[in-house]
């Protein structure tokens, strides 16, 4: 799934925050709500007492009608004398009704607006002060425009630096693109570690990576290097031998150098059979599947009769019946590959009796030729690797087939001489 | 001209050995390093052609052994890897010259004659005395300007006397030049030789100094 770091930032920015926001408002709102009202009605409060003060001064008057100033300033006070008389009205287009002897707050709605009134009682009379409810709602609702105004105002700064943040978070993400579409495909130099610590873990994973890719490579021009080596012997030896049948003169001297030169054609075909071989099992997608031992072990007899007939070697294979296998599952032709280059390197450089022994946990090909001499032991598993003096063809790379394909099947290559004479190889169960 | 080969590899090693013989060399050959290392004094040698890669000693470890104990035959390295640290490393180690395999059988002997030619300090790549002239590459003798016929045996020995002007040659010494371990000598084949050249070439070509050996008649 591809999404923007930014814009998921963006995202949550405005999930989390709007919210947070609202709520904020909501407790500015309430708490100012009870703020102006307490505001308002200290006021109230306050004038009502200076108006009761006035009370004795007011009695003298007959015109209780304050004349009208401008406009309405949201505002009433009456005043009554101990007897319920209107003393003083400002009224403010609100009839508001005596209530003797009653000191405190009165809520009260006429023509659609909510008023606030305030009543004293005294001795004196009493006195009210109304307050028209809108005056302090404007006042809230002013208060939350601001408000919000700011939110409006601060929200495209607060993204753009987010937008910014981001960008300047994530710039070495776009050195390092450049970095590697500028970088030979075989460059193993790591990559710089000059990045955001949250990006460490995956810069030093594409360092693994490219460290694991580089060995690969280097392997691989090795292995392609050696084989280039190795190929050119049977062709010094096939262009030397066809120069020889040209120059001679003699038919059997002739004769002999075009068998020669056959000798090389086998030679090199033999050497391209196994590095396809190899090169087919490195690549290879195992097959896995239920091994018919019987059939393969027939099929593994006829590859090899003819060559062991050759050497006059005596063949020894499990009798067909023969059940104890340390595999019952796995891939059928690169087994019978594996097993078919034992017995070939026991025919070709051992010889006697060449036998193949299994049980529940190993697979042993044996021989009765000379063994291989203790120190050559590791070195003959490398590939290309020819004991010296070696005088039968081969191309160094049968135990490197073996060992690759072994692998595969979880079994593990050991070589070691016999007491009686001759060379064991023995395919087990690797442990772990 | 007498060559030693040594070159682990069957094919390769018996195609240098045919190869060479048909052109006029007389050639042996050891298979491991540790017989080249001894095979060397078994024979006067003109030239050596070593393989880098052999077994029980490297090439290059032989060479230097060769070396260090005064043996001063012309060596011609043949060797698989063509890095130029490994050509080198090979001419540093007293190599006179270099090939890479797959290499062309007309080029090795090339390549030996004119190691052998510029051992002997001999810079034209034709050989002369008197009327008689000798191709060595073309394996043509003529007598003032028309060819001769003249066996391998006989190039050979032509070869011989007109590469040592001056010198007396024991019949030893020609034998030992002339053929391989591979061919038995007849008692009297220098003899024979000597006389069939004489024969086609001039009977004063050929000086027999009584008691020690044969060399070039006075040139005329």
């Amino acid at each position: 799934m591809s999404y923007s770091l930014r814009g998921t930032l963006i995202r949550s920015l405005l999930k989390v925050v709007t919210p947070l926001w609202l709520v904020a408002c909501a407790l500015l709102a309430f708490h100012a709500w009870h703020e102006v009202n307490e505001l308002y009605e200290e006021q109230q409060t306050l004038f009502a007492r200076q108006l009761y003060g006035t009370l004795p001064t007011l009695g003298a008057r007959n015109e209780p009608q304050l004349p009208q100033v401008g406009d309405s300033d949201h505002q009433a006070v009456a005043a009554w004398n101990r007897g319920g008389q209107l003393l003083l009205v400002d009224s403010d287009g609100l009839e508001l009704d005596a209530r003797p002897g009653y000191t405190g707050f009165a809520s009260l709605r006429q023509h659609d607006e909510d008023w606030r009134v305030y009543y004293l009682s005294g001795e004196a009379g009493s006195v009210a002060v109304a307050q028209e409810m809108s005056e302090r709602w404007e006042m809230i609702g002013g208060l939350l425009l601001t408000q919000g105004l700011l939110w409006l105002l601060l929200l495209p700064f607060a993204l753009l630096a987010l937008w910014w943040a981001v960008g300047r978070g994530l710039a070495p993400l776009a050195h390092i693109r450049e970095q590697l579409q500028q970088r030979a495909p075989d460059d193993a130099t790591p990559l710089p570690r000059e990045v955001p610590s949250e990006l460490h873990t995956l810069i030093d994973a594409m360092n693994d990576l490219i460290e694991r890719v580089a060995q690969t490579l280097q392997r691989e021009r090795r292995f392609t290097a050696d084989a280039a080596h190795e190929l050119r012997s049977p062709l010094a030896a096939m262009r030397v031998q066809a120069e020889v049948a040209q120059l001679v003169q003699d038919p059997a001297l002739r004769e002999r150098a075009l068998q020669q030169l056959m000798n090389g054609v086998d030679r090199s075909s033999h050497l391209l059979a196994q590095l396809l071989a190899l090169s087919r099992v490195e690549a290879a997608e195992q097959q896995h599947e239920a091994l018919d031992w019987p059939l393969l072990l027939q099929e593994l007899g006829e590859a090899v009769s003819g060559l062991a007939a050759s050497h006059h070697v005596t063949l020894q294979l499990p009798p067909a019946g023969h059940t104890q296998w340390p595999l019952q599952h796995g891939d059928r032709t690169l087994l019978l590959l594996m097993l078919r280059n034992l017995l070939d390197n026991a025919i070709r450089y051992g010889g006697g009796t060449v036998s193949l022994e299994a049980d529940a946990t190993r697979i042993c090909v044996s021989d009765e030729g000379e063994g291989v001499a203790e120190v050559l032991l590791d070195k003959v598993r490398e590939r290309f690797y020819r004991p010296p003096g070696q005088q039968q063809t081969g191309s160094g790379l049968g135990l490197s087939i073996v060992e690759r394909i072994a692998a595969l099947h979880g079994l593990q290559l050991s070589l070691h001489n016999r007491e009686g004479g001759g060379l064991q190889a023995v395919l087990s169960r690797s442990h772990g | 001209m007498r060559v030693l080969i040594i070159e682990d590899d069957e094919l390769i090693g018996d195609g240098l050995q045919a190869g060479l013989s048909a052109l006029g060399f007389a050639c042996d050959w050891l298979r491991d390093g540790k017989q080249g290392l001894a095979g060397i004094g078994a024979a006067p040698y003109d030239a050596v052609v070593l393989d880098l890669g052999l077994p029980g000693m490297d090439g290059l470890a032989v060479l230097a052994a060769w070396r260090r104990s005064g043996r001063s035959e012309p060596v011609l390295l043949l060797t698989a890897r063509d890095a130029v640290d490994d050509r080198i490393r090979g001419l540093d180690s007293g190599a006179d010259d270099y090939l890479v395999k797959p290499f062309a059988l007309g080029e090795v002997a090339a390549r030996l004659r004119a190691l052998v030619r510029r051992r002997s300090g001999q810079s034209t790549p034709l050989l002369q005395h008197g009327r008689v002239s000798f191709d060595p590459a073309a394996r043509r003798a003529t007598l003032d300007g028309a060819a001769v016929e003249l066996s391998a045996r006989e190039l050979a020995l032509l070869e011989l006397l007109l590469g040592n002007k001056g010198r007396v040659l024991r019949r030893e010494q020609i034998e030992e030049k002339l053929y391989d371990w591979a061919h038995e000598v007849e008692s009297n084949a220098i003899e024979v030789h000597v006389h069939h050249l004489r024969k086609k070439l001039g009977s004063d070509f050929i000086k027999t100094r009584r008691g020690i050996g044969y060399t070039l008649g006075d040139e005329a």
